[in-house]
Formats: C-alpha cells, sequence, structure tokens
C-alpha cells in the first residue's frame, strides 16, 4: 500500500473543487490562510 | 465524523475542515448522515461520485482480507453497539479506503495519514497537527 507524492507532507495538496451535500461547491484555494482539516471518509456501514 | 463534537477546538485555532465522501447523496442522507443535519454542520461535506479526488490523495482500495479479516474492525462495531450506536446500512463500495490530511495556511500537506485498513487517528492527533500549522 503506497501513497502518491502528493499525499506527502511538504508537497502541495492536490485541488479540490467538488459540489456538496447541501448544494454548494467547496473550492480548494478558498482555504488558503487557514490550517485545513482534509477527511476523506469510508462507508462501511 | 467526531471532530464535529469538539468543533470549538477547531474554531479556536480558526481551522476549517471538509469531509469528502463518494456516495449517492440519497444514500448518504438515508444512512451515513441518518442522525444528522447536514445543513447544521460546521463544515461543508464534499461529494466526489468519481473518487478522483482519493486516487489524486493517493487513497486506494484495500483488499478484502485487509477490512473483514481485521479483528479490529469487529472490536470497533462491537464497541459502538455497546455504546448505543446501531448499524447502517453500508454503503457502495466498502473497501475504498479514507485518510486524513492537514493542510497549512498555504495549502501544503503538514500531516497525511491515508488508510491501509479501517482505522483512523485519534481527533487529538489531527488538532495537534493543525496546532502546529498555527492560527
Amino acid at each position: 500500500m503506497t501513497t502518491t507524492a502528493a499525499a506527502i507532507p511538504g508537497g502541495a495538496a492536490p485541488a479540490l473543487d467538488l459540489p456538496t451535500l447541501t448544494g454548494g461547491r467547496i473550492v480548494s484555494t478558498g482555504w488558503y490562510g487557514h490550517p485545513v482539516l482534509v477527511s476523506f471518509l469510508r462507508h462501511a456501514g | 465524523m467526531k471532530v464535529r463534537q469538539r468543533w470549538d477546538r477547531w474554531e479556536a485555532i480558526g481551522a476549517v475542515a471538509v469531509f469528502v465522501v463518494f456516495d449517492d447523496p440519497e444514500l448518504l442522507r438515508r444512512t451515513m448522515f441518518a442522525d444528522i443535519d447536514v445543513d447544521d454542520l460546521p463544515f461543508e461535506v464534499a461529494v466526489d461520485r468519481a473518487r478522483t479526488s482519493y486516487r489524486a490523495w493517493g487513497l486506494h482500495r484495500a483488499r478484502r482480507r485487509d477490512i473483514w479479516l481485521d479483528p479490529a474492525v469487529y472490536r470497533t462495531y462491537w464497541r459502538l453497539l455497546r455504546a448505543g450506536d446501531r448499524l447502517r446500512a453500508g454503503g457502495s463500495d466498502s473497501l475504498q479506503l479514507g485518510g486524513d490530511f492537514v493542510l497549512d495556511r498555504a495549502g501544503r500537506i503538514a500531516y497525511a495519514r491515508p488508510q491501509v485498513r479501517d482505522d483512523r487517528p485519534p481527533v487529538a492527533e489531527l488538532l495537534a497537527a493543525a496546532k502546529r500549522v498555527g492560527p
């Protein structure tokens, strides 16, 4: 199990541009200036 | 999503959060978010049906045995059930792994914890990483 270089500390985070559950949209460049937690979830029940 | 239980600690350091999910929104509202008012969350929940971002962030699918033959998975279910939680219907792919990342103020990865099985770091570890980034 390996990770891509993009996920390694010190590297630039891959961009995110996704719809939200509430009908909006998130764009990762909007987070600059804050510490950000990005949590990718499993869905196992 | 234990982060929301003590969101005040994240707010205190000026942090923002986004949770990324991949299942159909209707299924998510009936299962993972059945007891949660998503309109009332202090952070966004983003939907990536194609899982493009999962791949871009280096998050893989587990081997079946890494999930379903892992005793820790059953200990977790047992602990949740004893605490009064209930089993919910699963998603479309129980082998898709997740991960937790903390970004600094410039958008660089300051902390990375991609899952290799069904485990998550303690929230305190994530919060400590965010504090190191600074308010």
